[in-house]
Order: C-alpha cells, then structure tokens, then sequence
C-alpha cells in the first residue's frame, strides 16, 4: 500500500522573466516502510517536490495522496494533524535552525506544541531520548547553532524532525553536510528507525553512493520532470536515460589510479522559466533529434522501470 | 616569451603559506572548547591542500584563522601564519582587509552567510568584479552573467533573489564570486557539498581553470575523497584539532597509516558493494573542552595500549613527505 502518492505534482514560481516550472507533472508512489531516493541536477526541483508534498508550500496543480487520503487541499485542523505525520530534515544545517533557541529549546519544541506529553519532566526526558539517539552529548543542551559544527547541527535538525514519531519524512540532503564516518552513523541511524518504526522516506541526495545503500526505488529528475523511475539495483545496473548515464558516469572516483570517464555535458543550458515543450535535457543530449522536441511521455520500457524519452529504444 | 615561463617555473616551486603551530580556542558557556590544537602546514603555489576529517575537528577554524575571521570577542587564535612572506598574525587590521578577498578569497560552507538575501544575485557578483577587476557597470553585468552560465545557471536569472535560489544554486553564487576576486590563494570550505556530480564536475573544472591560469593555491577543506582526489596534491587528515596524518594524495590514499584515517576510508558506501551497513569508525570525537592526554583517537582506536594515552604523540616520517602521529604506526602495520 503506497503511504504517499503524487499524481501529476505542479508547482510554478512566478520570477522576473516569467513563470518558472519547479516541478512539472511528476507522478509516483512511495511503498509504506520504503525508501524512495530522489535526484538530479542541482535546480532539478527536489526540494521544490519534497516542501510541496508536505505543505511547506502549496501546489500549483496535481494530487498529493497521504495513506489513501486526498491531502492536496488542506484546512488548518486537517494541517495540524498532517504536520504531525509528516516532516522534514532540511538541506541546509545553518539556517533551518532558530539561531535563538539553544539545542535542548530546538527539541523540545515540537515536543510542547503536539500536547502529547503531561509534564515538564516528560518533555525533558524524552528530548533527553532524542538527544541520545542522534547522539548530541548532553553538555551541548545549552549551547546554540553557531556554536556547533556542521555535522552536530545536522543532527540536531534529524533530532527536532524524530521528535513526533512521523510517518513519512522528507529526508533532503541530510547527511550532505557530514563527513563519511558521522555520515554512515546517521544513515544506520535512519535504517533503523525505519527498521523499527516502519517509517517511509523520500531522500534526496547527491551522493549516489548514498542514494543506492539507502534506497528501495529511485526518481532521477531534470529540469522539473522525472525523466527515470525504478528499483534502485535495476538503476545502478542498466540506467537508460541518456541524463542518467551522464550523471553516473560523473562519480568522482576514490581510486588514484583510476580517474573517472565522464561523459561531458555541453550545449546551452535549458531555462525552467516559460520552457518549451518537449524534452528539456535535449539541449545538451548527444543523441537529440527532432523527434525529442515534441512532448515526452513516461513510458514502462521494462518491468517497473519508466523512462522519459522518446529515443530510448533505438538507444539501448 | 621566454621570461614568462622562467617566471612560471620561480614562482612554481615558491612557498605561499607556511602555517606554524596554529591553536584556536573558543570560550563557549564557561568553558574552553580547544578546536585547533598546534597545526603546521606548507603550501606552495600552484598546489592544491586537502583538509579532511570528521565534522568538529577544526578544519573550518583552520581556515578561518587564516583569514582573521574568528568571532572576536569569543575566539582567541594563536601560531603564525606567513603568507608570501608576511606573517597575517601581525599585520594591522586595515591591511588585513586588503588581503581579504582580494590575495586571499574564501568560499563558506554556508552559502548564505557569504549572500546578501536583499540584494539581487546578479549585483552581489557584479559589485565584485567591478571592485576587483576595475570593470565598468555594464562590463561587470555582461561578465557577471558569463559568470552565472560558467556555474551552470542561466542568464535569465540575474535579477532574482537568494531565496529564489535552489541550495545548489546558492552555493554556486558563492563560487563564482570568490573566482571572481583572482585569488593568489583560495580557502574553499566543503565547495561542492551541495552540487550533483555533473555540476560538481563543471565546478571543479572551473577551479583548476584558475589554478593553471593564475598559478592559484587552495586549501581544499571536503569530506569527499572523491573530490580530493580529483583535484589534490596534498591531504592533512585533521583530528581533534591536529594533523594525525599528511602528505602526497597518492601516498595517503595507497597506504594511509594512522587508524583514523583507515577508519576514514573504511566508512565510506562503496559503489561496487551492495552492503547492507556502513561501518562508521566507532564511538564519538573526543570533547574539545575535555581533550584526553596522550593521542585523541586512543579512546576510539582498536590499537591503543597505555602508552598512548600519556605524553605527546611525535609525528613520524614514515615514507618521504608521509607523516603519521602515531607512536604504533610501524608495530600495526606488522599486524596487519
Ligand atoms: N521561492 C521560490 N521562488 C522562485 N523560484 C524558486 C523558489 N524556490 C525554488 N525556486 C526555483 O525552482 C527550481 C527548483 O528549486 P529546488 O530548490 O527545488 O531545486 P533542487 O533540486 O532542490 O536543487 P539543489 O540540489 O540545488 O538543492 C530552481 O530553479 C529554483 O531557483
Ligand atoms: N563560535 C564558536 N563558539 C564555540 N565553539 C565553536 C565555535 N565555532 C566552532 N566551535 C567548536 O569548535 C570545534 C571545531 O569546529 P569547526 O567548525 O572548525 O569544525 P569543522 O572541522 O569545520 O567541522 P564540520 O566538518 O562539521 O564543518 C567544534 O567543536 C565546534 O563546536
Ligand atoms: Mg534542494
Ligand atoms: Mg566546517
């Protein structure tokens, strides 16, 4: 049964030079107790996507599903009931925490808004909980943002999203700001939590190393659209976007001797504001022709494996 | 013609920055949090210095202190830290800030604190050009957009807001100003945490770009090993607020000594195995208001014996230009 389940997501800034296309008609499902990781280029739309669907911002077109339940249009009880199963871990450790609150303050807020707890005590001691379990030592409870390192920032905003036991959790970025070893610590810690709780997340990220370890099913996007959707193993072994593949290939690779073979994107950059129709990474496709130009469709090539692009079966 | 590559070669093998026993403490809630505990480095120009290690252990104050950035009244920084030829610690505020950001331009991990976010992205880069490479204002707005395509962001989008920005695109802004300075030595801090691979690699290029152009040196400060070896010459592995480890990428990456950094490598996800768990190095970095006596990774290092915890560890030489703070590196690597 899918927890979450977009169906032809829209959402449109209104900027200088026009109407910018964040997100673009994306549609897919998120299994409960599943992992769907998110990515492409930086700008593509995943934090954009990610915001929407838990009503940080509201939609411009589409249907968002939360358990079966259409949430796309919310009122404010319905909200404050969604927001408790629904939360974020955000990109950026600096400044998604309230420079005035110290750290303990920073938990326990949620804690004292959701009235779930009696007393004081009972607050203290499950922030306490919290803190131990995105290991913050104790002696910081006093301390404020600007007085942390990135990374225990970065836990401590992964602390304040844990805090209300949610369903499903945008997770965006969350580790980008950690070195590898607090990185693989707070990936377990996720795992487990999702192990235990049955918890379903959508994690975007960069790093694909990452992206494969934590995934069930992954969504590349370019440019606002999802361009590729299927099992992470089927990704990683055969991609068949030609976006895919050049992302892929652009892994910097930790062994000295041998360097990576990129395949290098050229051509004009593509504008999210008034784009035209048809393929939007054509412009910097080695295999675009005028057939990509007309409006592409997201079609099952193979079993649970979609693709964008209208090439792809002389490609492959 | 040929006077300009003799001066290539002179200035190749110059010394740009030595950093001698730098030490940075904070007082945070009463207490001294010990970030930078004797740190001392070389770099020469045209090089590339990677600092990497786990979050907390001072790289960003490394960097800081260089440049004289350190909050004032809460940090104190001591050591020297002589660059071409002058010792920073010394010199008179008011040339200090003609250094900064002009000999010497730092890129922030936190894009937005480098960001103005009421002031439109397309004039914040070209104020820069305009005071450092005395363009006119319709220059500076023709190569500030030339700037924003370079960083794979279109044109078009020169008169929005930072917060119109995406993460990534923010932290583009920010690179493409610190280029935009010329820079004799570049301080970039976690450049590309927020970049996808192929921007990333376009960043990095552009990067290289001014090193060959310029003869650049940068202090690469990432936890990507990746990343560092695209673009390094050197790497310093930093715990606790010290060099556990340095020399040539090559070296470090093929037989890295200290434990530490074996820990390093052995958590990162590899690409090629379908692993079910990391294995993080285990247990936590020391406290920096509490630092242990002896070796700071002794409490986390399966090797430790007693004699690592008391004293202080000497750096050991153990190939050409390797360095290891280890007082067991020769009897582990028999084990091994
Ligand atoms: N509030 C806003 N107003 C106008 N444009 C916006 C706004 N928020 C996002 N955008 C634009 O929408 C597009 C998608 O932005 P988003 O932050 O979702 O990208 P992203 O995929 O998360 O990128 P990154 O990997 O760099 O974080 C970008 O072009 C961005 O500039
Ligand atoms: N203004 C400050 N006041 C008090 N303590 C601070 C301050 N800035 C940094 N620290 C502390 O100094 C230590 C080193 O911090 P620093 O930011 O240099 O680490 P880092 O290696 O850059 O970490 P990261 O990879 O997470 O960015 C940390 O323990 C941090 O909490
Ligand atoms: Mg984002
Ligand atoms: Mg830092």
């Amino acid at each position: 049964m899918a927890l979450i389940e977009v169906q032809h997501l829209k959402k449109y800034f209104d900027v200088p030079n026009g109407t910018l296309h964040a997100v673009d008609d994306v549609s897919f499902k998120i299994e409960k107790g599943t992992t769907m990781g998110v990515v492409g280029e930086s700008g593509c739309g995943k934090s954009t996507l990610g915001t929407t669907i838990i009503h940080l911002q509201e939609s411009t077109g589409g249907k968002i599903l939360f358990d079966g339940q259409d949430v796309t249009h919310l009122d404010k009880k319905q909200l404050y009931d969604y927001r408790e199963n629904v939360q974020i871990i955000f990109q950026d450790p600096y400044s998604s925490l309230n420079p005035r609150y110290n750290i303990a303050k920073t938990i326990m807020e949620p804690l004292q808004i959701s009235k779930r707890f009696k007393s004081k005590e009972e607050v203290r001691a499950e922030a306490d909980r919290i803190m131990d379990l995105v290991g913050i030592e104790k002696r910081l409870r006093g301390a404020y943002p600007h007085e942390l390192d990135g990374g225990r920032r970065q836990r401590v905003g992964i602390g304040r999203a844990l805090a209300l036991n949610p369903k499903f959790i945008v997770c965006d970025e969350p580790v980008s700001a950690l070195d590898v070893s607090i990185q693989a610590q707070v990936l377990n810690l996720l795992m487990d939590l999702q192990d235990k709780q049955g918890l379903t997340y959508m994690f975007v990220t960069h790093d694909l190393s990452v992206v494969r370890h934590i995934s069930d099913n992954i969504c590349v996007m370019y440019l606002g659209q999802l361009v590729e959707t299927c099992p992470s193993k089927k990704l990683f072994a055969k991609p068949l976007h030609p976006y895919t593949k050049a992302l892929l290939s652009a892994i910097p690779s930790t062994d000295v001797d041998h360097k990576m073979q990129r395949v290098q994107l050229k051509g004009e950059l593509t504008s999210p504001i008034n784009p035209k129709p048809g393929c939007r990474f054509a412009a910097r496709c080695l295999y675009a022709t005028e057939a990509c130009r007309q409006p592409q469709q997201l079609r099952e090539i193979e079993k649970d494996h979609f693709v964008q692009c209208c090439r792809i079966e002389e490609l492959n | 013609m040929s006077s300009e590559n003799n001066n290539k070669k002179v200035n190749d093998g110059e010394m740009l920055l030595s950093v001698k026993d730098l030490t940075v403490q904070y007082t945070s809630m009463g207490s001294v949090v010990r970030a930078v505990n004797g740190v001392s480095f070389d770099l020469k120009r045209g090089q590339t210095l990677a600092l990497v290690g786990e979050t907390g252990a001072g790289k960003t104050s490394i960097a800081k202190a260089i440049l004289r950035i350190l909050p004032d009244i809460s940090a104190t920084a001591k050591g020297s830290v002589v660059f071409d030829g002058e010792d920073l610690m010394k010199l008179k505020d008011k040339d200090m800030e003609k250094i900064r950001g002009h000999k010497i331009s730092m890129i922030f991990q936190d894009p937005m604190t480098a960001l103005n976010p009421i002031m439109r992205v397309g004039r914040q880069i070209s104020e820069v050009l305009t005071a450092h490479r005395h363009l006119t204002r319709e220059e500076a707005v023709e190569e500030g957009k030339k700037m924003l395509e370079m960083v794979g962001i279109p044109a078009e989008r020169y008169n929005e807001f930072p917060h119109q920005f995406s993460g990534g695109m923010k932290q583009r802004v920010v690179i493409a100003m610190a280029l935009a300075c010329t820079p004799e030595l570049l301080l970039a801090d976690e450049p590309t945490t927020a970049l996808d691979v192929t921007i990333q690699a376009q960043v990095l290029e552009l990067i290289n770009d001014l090193k060959e152009r310029l003869n650049t040196s940068m202090i690469l400060i990432t936890h990507d090993l990746g990343v560092v070896n695209e673009t390094c010459d050197d790497v310093a592995v930093v715990y606790a607020g010290k060099i556990i480890e340095s020399g040539k990428k090559r070296d470090v990456f093929k037989n890295p000594l200290h434990p530490y950094t074996n820990g390093l490598f052995g958590a990162l996800p590899n690409m090629n195995l379908d692993s079910e768990r990391l294995s993080p190095i285990e247990g936590l970095p020391p406290d920096p208001t509490d630092l242990p006596d002896g070796c700071a990774f002794a409490p986390r290092c399966p090797y430790a014996t007693d004699k690592c915890r008391q004293g202080d560890i000497p750096a050991v030489e153990v190939e050409p230009g390797h360095f290891c703070e280890c007082i067991r590196v020769h009897e582990i690597r028999k084990e091994q």
